[in-house]
């Protein structure tokens, strides 16, 4: 027995020893061996850029599939690039940066305005639209609004002073209903954020707020937007465009426009999942006649696009 | 090895071993637990640097991504030294593309080439371990990826240094908080060996007084409140009550309600809800002390009663012996092989041996063949019957002849087996002396009656003989007839002299009484005689007590005694003697008158019949045997006694009494006479008692 115990002990020492021991087999690296580097240059391409109202990596999420699918269908080199604004995105399509340019149709009268740029599509969003509305919202128990009038002397907030949906569509409607920006208590801008417009409706810290049509069901697991009543809807206007800079051979430019208009949301999977990565399900063709409501409605509330 | 290891062991203290052992398992435990956890914690520790380098490059992949979509330099650099800035043990990051570029990175002076062999695959396990000028770096490689798209990749080395020495200042702390919780593990199985040892040895020492003989021990601790104080009782009778040494539960007859009339195995069942066991009660070795105590009380006592009793039993033994030694009958015990187990000092004497010398020893070794022989049937018979036997024997001893009454009874021992035989004997030669004496009396006073009635009737007839002789006398002449004649008147007067003495010694002839002056009766007969006694050259030395009373009784009568027992003397002499008589009272104010003389002397088996009427060892014709039996008659009648001791005493005869030549042993005859005389005691025995010889 003794001899047992004494055996199991050394044995449990033993493998309490092993424990402390490390696996770890380094690699011999020298940290002093020094060399210099270059990077090797890109090579040239169709640059693609998405109107940078999100991150870059949400563009790139939501876009580099499709850059995949035009560069893979028309067999050119297509790179996507990232301005960082939108009038990073102005000037670097006008200084010939970007070929392609995904925007609002206010960034593209200017970019058709000022730099030649050519519609080519326009999305279908994913209501099946191609277009868009802007929607007046107000608290279901502010019974101070009912109509377009009654907005008259409250507090706005609205989306962003560039936001189509959420402020220059909702602006248009008001002029067209005879109020100014002056007629109001107060205009406020919620940070490009829709979601903050909605939000600030529902606390009570605003009497109205404007946004793009279909928002509110962004938000509807967040808030009860029972809550919240649609007090006026603006006329449509055109959506998301394709426009392409005038220095792409129009030959490519076709190319790529049929690339797009080739793409099927509803029957091919491959193209379902580029469009939804994109957020949108379908093109349609487009020219620049389809932006002139926009022009009249910039005109209207006193936009200049230069 | 282990033998001699072993015999280590054995050899150390009792509270040595205990630390020994406690200390030898702190240690393994501890070192086991401390290893143990320190490995644990190493490599805790080592996990969660890796960890947060990985967590740093995955980090600034997830943040380098926006810049490397844009392309930002600038951006990319600021975060990358960002990050390199803000930790000491950052030791380089770069940053490459899919295609192998590295766009930016903290080295200056170019970038280390190695780097760009190893580690290249994020899919490995990270991160790997480079052994550098700078010492062990661990590199991390992180790739920046957008959805399933790869952009690059972030590399980071960081210094293991500051994690060696994390987990070397872990491990310090681990060891000494081993060091610290066995120390004072070891400090405490100090000072619990302490504590169970002094106990212990307290219990040893006690032991050892016990074994030195000193039961006055206690071993168990002292309480600080006793059973009484808790219960208050107040009952001072409870043996319990004052008993510190004690526990009350180990005593029996404690006076509690609930412990009353039981003793201490039994009433412990109730002890235990007892407050006082609650509050006295202790752990084992308390409880072996505390039983050790009570042992040892207990032993006191049961010793203190068996001295007591070994005492009273020795005392017992003393008297016993003493009875033995001093009784004169003989006791033995034989066991059943019958050889000697006891024998009395009476038993002992008797065969000249001491008692060492009769223990163990048959009656074979004892006794001749003959007598053992005899013995050993009668004893075996016994012992196989059963039956007790008693006897008589008779044997001659230089001393005389001995009688013994012997009773042998068989004994039982607890079984009801016979185990041994005890006898007890006694001497009887007295008794069957008395016995023969009883048997003499009895038979002279039949023969007196006899005699007395014989003398009545020949009395008449003898009187007419004589008369007629007498008158035939005067009226014959012849002188031959006359002759033959005066031979008739002679022999009838001897006759009729015997007839008187027959009478006399039967006590029908008239007797006078009166106050009688034994000395004056006593000078008369020295008168009478002391003329023909000269003739012989006896002389008659008489030393008589003057001051002694008279005595009521016949005083002829008792002249007649005194002159027959001076007769006797005269004729125990022959020629050349003397007789001394002597008076005097004795312790009881009788008088006693002593002849003595220094005659012949009689034979011993003569002595005890010379008062036999007709007994005489004298020659034919020269006495009638009727003159000590009429003096015995006579003094009888007197109340008194009449013995004869031969040979004389020297208190009785004086060795300077004159002796002639052929002077013998001599004999003395003591009469004892009553003051008051009378016949009061004339249904006595006859008066031999108590003679000093016999």
């Amino acid at each position: 027995m003794p001899k047992h115990l004494f055996f199991f002990c050394m044995l449990l020492t033993a493998l309490l020893l092993a424990a402390c021991g490390e696996e770890e087999r380094p690699v011999r690296v020298s940290l002093d061996k020094r060399q210099e580097i270059t990077v090797r240059p890109q090579q040239p391409a169709i640059t693609y850029a998405y109107l940078p109202q999100y991150s870059h990596t949400e563009s790139f999420q939501r876009h580099q599939r499709l850059v995949e699918y035009l560069a893979e269908e028309t067999g050119l080199p297509i790179r996507q690039v990232f301005p960082d604004t939108f009038a990073h995105h102005i000037s670097m399509f006008g200084q010939g940066k970007i070929d392609i340019s995904f925007s609002n149709p206010f960034v593209y009268i200017s970019l058709a305005n000022r730099f030649g740029a050519k519609a080519m599509t326009r999305i279908v969003e994913e209501d099946g639209q191609a277009e868009f509305r802007g929607q007046i919202i107000a608290r279901r128990d502010n019974d101070t609004i009912r109509s377009v009038e009654d907005c008259r002397g409250k507090s706005w907030v609205a989306v962003d002073p560039s936001s189509a949906g959420g402020y220059l569509f909702p602006l248009g409607h008001f002029v067209d209903h005879g109020l100014t920006l002056g007629d109001f208590k107060e205009v406020v801008f919620a940070g490009g954020r829709q979601e903050n417009v909605i939000l600030g409706v529902y606390a009570g810290l605003h009497d109205l707020g404007t946004i793009r049509e279909g928002a509110l069901k962004v938000v509807e697991n967040k808030i009860d937007i029972n809550q919240i009543k649609v007090v006026a809807t603006s006329r449509p206007y055109p959506g998301w465009v394709y426009a392409y800079s005038p220095r792409l051979p129009q030959e490519k430019a076709d190319k790529i426009r049929a690339a797009m208009l080739k793409l099927d949301y509803a029957h091919d999977p491959r193209h379902r999942a580029i469009l939804d990565a994109a957020r949108f399900i379908g093109f349609v063709p487009s020219d620049d006649r389809d932006f002139d409501r926009v022009r009249e409605l910039s005109q209207k509330v006193g936009l200049e696009f230069e | 090895m282990n033998k001699y290891l072993l015999k280590i062991v054995h050899g150390l203290r009792f509270r040595t071993k205990i630390t020994l052992g406690v200390t030898l398992m702190l240690v393994f435990c501890g070192l086991s637990i401390g290893l143990t956890l320190s490995s644990m914690s190493s490599k805790a520790l080592l996990e969660e640097g890796k960890k947060r380098g990985m967590a740093l490059t995955a980090g600034l992949a997830f943040r380098l991504a926006e810049p490397l979509l844009a392309m930002d330099f600038l951006q990319m650099k600021n975060l990358i030294e960002n990050v390199h800035e803000q930790y000491d043990d950052v030791i380089y990051i770069f940053l490459t593309d899919t295609r192998g570029n590295i766009l930016s990175h903290t080295f200056t002076g170019g970038f280390p080439s190695d780097l760009l062999r190893v580690n290249l695959d994020s899919q490995t396990a990270q991160p790997v371990l480079l052994t550098t000028e700078r010492g062990p770096v661990y590199d991390f490689n992180a790739r920046i990826v957008l959805g399933e798209k790869n952009l690059g990749a972030v590399r980071m080395g960081l210094a293991r240094s500051n994690m060696d020495a994390q987990i070397g200042q872990q491990r310090a702390i681990s060891l000494l908080t081993t060091l610290g919780v066995v120390s004072l593990g070891i400090v405490l199985a100090l000072w619990f060996a302490r504590t169970v040892t002094l106990r212990l040895n307290r219990l040893r020492e006690s032991a050892e007084e016990i074994v030195k003989g000193n039961l006055d021990i206690q071993a168990g601790s002292s309480l600080a409140k006793n059973c009484w104080e808790i219960m208050e009782c107040g009952k001072r009778e409870c043996p319990a009550y004052g008993d510190a040494r004690r526990r009350c539960w180990y005593l029996a007859g404690t006076l509690c309600p609930n412990c009353r009339d039981k003793d201490f195995p039994l009433k412990i069942e109730s002890c235990r809800n007892c407050p006082v066991f609650k509050s006295n009660f202790g752990d084992e070795l308390q409880d072996l002390a505390e039983a050790f105590d009570v042992m040892a009380v207990t032993v006191k006592t049961h010793i203190e009663e068996l001295t007591q009793r070994e005492k009273t039993i020795a005392r017992q033994q003393g008297l016993l012996k003493t009875i033995m030694n001093v009784t004169p009958d003989f006791i033995t015990l034989q066991d059943s092989n019958l050889a000697y187990m006891f024998a009395s000092k009476a038993f002992c004497d008797h065969l000249h041996r001491s008692e060492e010398e009769v223990v163990g020893k048959t009656d074979f070794d004892l006794f001749s063949a003959q007598q053992a022989d005899l013995n050993l049937h009668e004893d075996k018979q016994i012992l196989l019957t059963g039956r007790p036997l008693a006897k008589e024997i008779t044997f001659k001893r230089p001393d005389g002849q001995k009688w013994l009454h012997i009773v042998k009874v068989p004994v039982h021992d607890q079984d009801g087996s016979i185990m041994g035989l005890l006898l007890t004997a006694r001497d009887i030669t007295m008794l069957k002396k008395y016995q023969e004496q009883l048997i003499q009396s009895q038979k002279m006073e039949d023969l007196g009656r006899l005699a007395g009635g014989v003398a009545h009737e020949i009395n008449t007839p003898l009187g007419i003989i004589l008369g007629y002789a007498q008158l035939l006398m005067d009226d014959i002449t012849d002188a031959e007839l006359l002759d033959n004649l005066k031979v008739v008147e002679k022999q009838a007067k001897v006759c009729r002299k015997i007839v008187a003495d027959l009478l006399g010694f039967s006590r029908l002839s008239h007797s006078v009484r009166g106050p009688v002056d034994v000395n004056a009766s006593l000078r008369e007969v020295i008168q009478l005689v002391e003329h023909a006694f000269f003739l012989d050259r006896i002389t008659i030395i008489a030393a008589l007590d003057e001051t002694l009373p008279s005595l009521n009784g016949d005083k002829e009568r008792l002249k007649q005694v005194w002159l027959n027992l001076l007769n006797n003397a005269a004729d125990a002499i022959g020629q050349d003697g003397a007789i001394l008589v002597q008076t005097g009272q004795d312790v009881r104010g009788q008088i006693e008158v002593r002849v003595a003389d220094t005659g012949m002397g009689v034979d011993d088996e003569h002595l005890q019949n010379i008062f036999d009427p007709f007994f005489t060892t004298k020659e034919v014709g020269k006495g009638t045997g009727l003159g000590l039996s009429v003096s015995f008659g006579i003094i009888k009648e007197h109340g008194g006694t009449i013995s004869a001791v031969s040979p004389s005493p020297e208190e009785y005869l004086p060795k300077d009494f004159p002796r002639s030549g052929h002077s013998g042993p001599g004999t003395v005859f003591i009469v004892v006479l009553p003051v008051s005389g009378g016949a009061a005691h004339g249904g006595n025995l006859p008066g031999r008692l108590p003679a000093p010889s016999l």
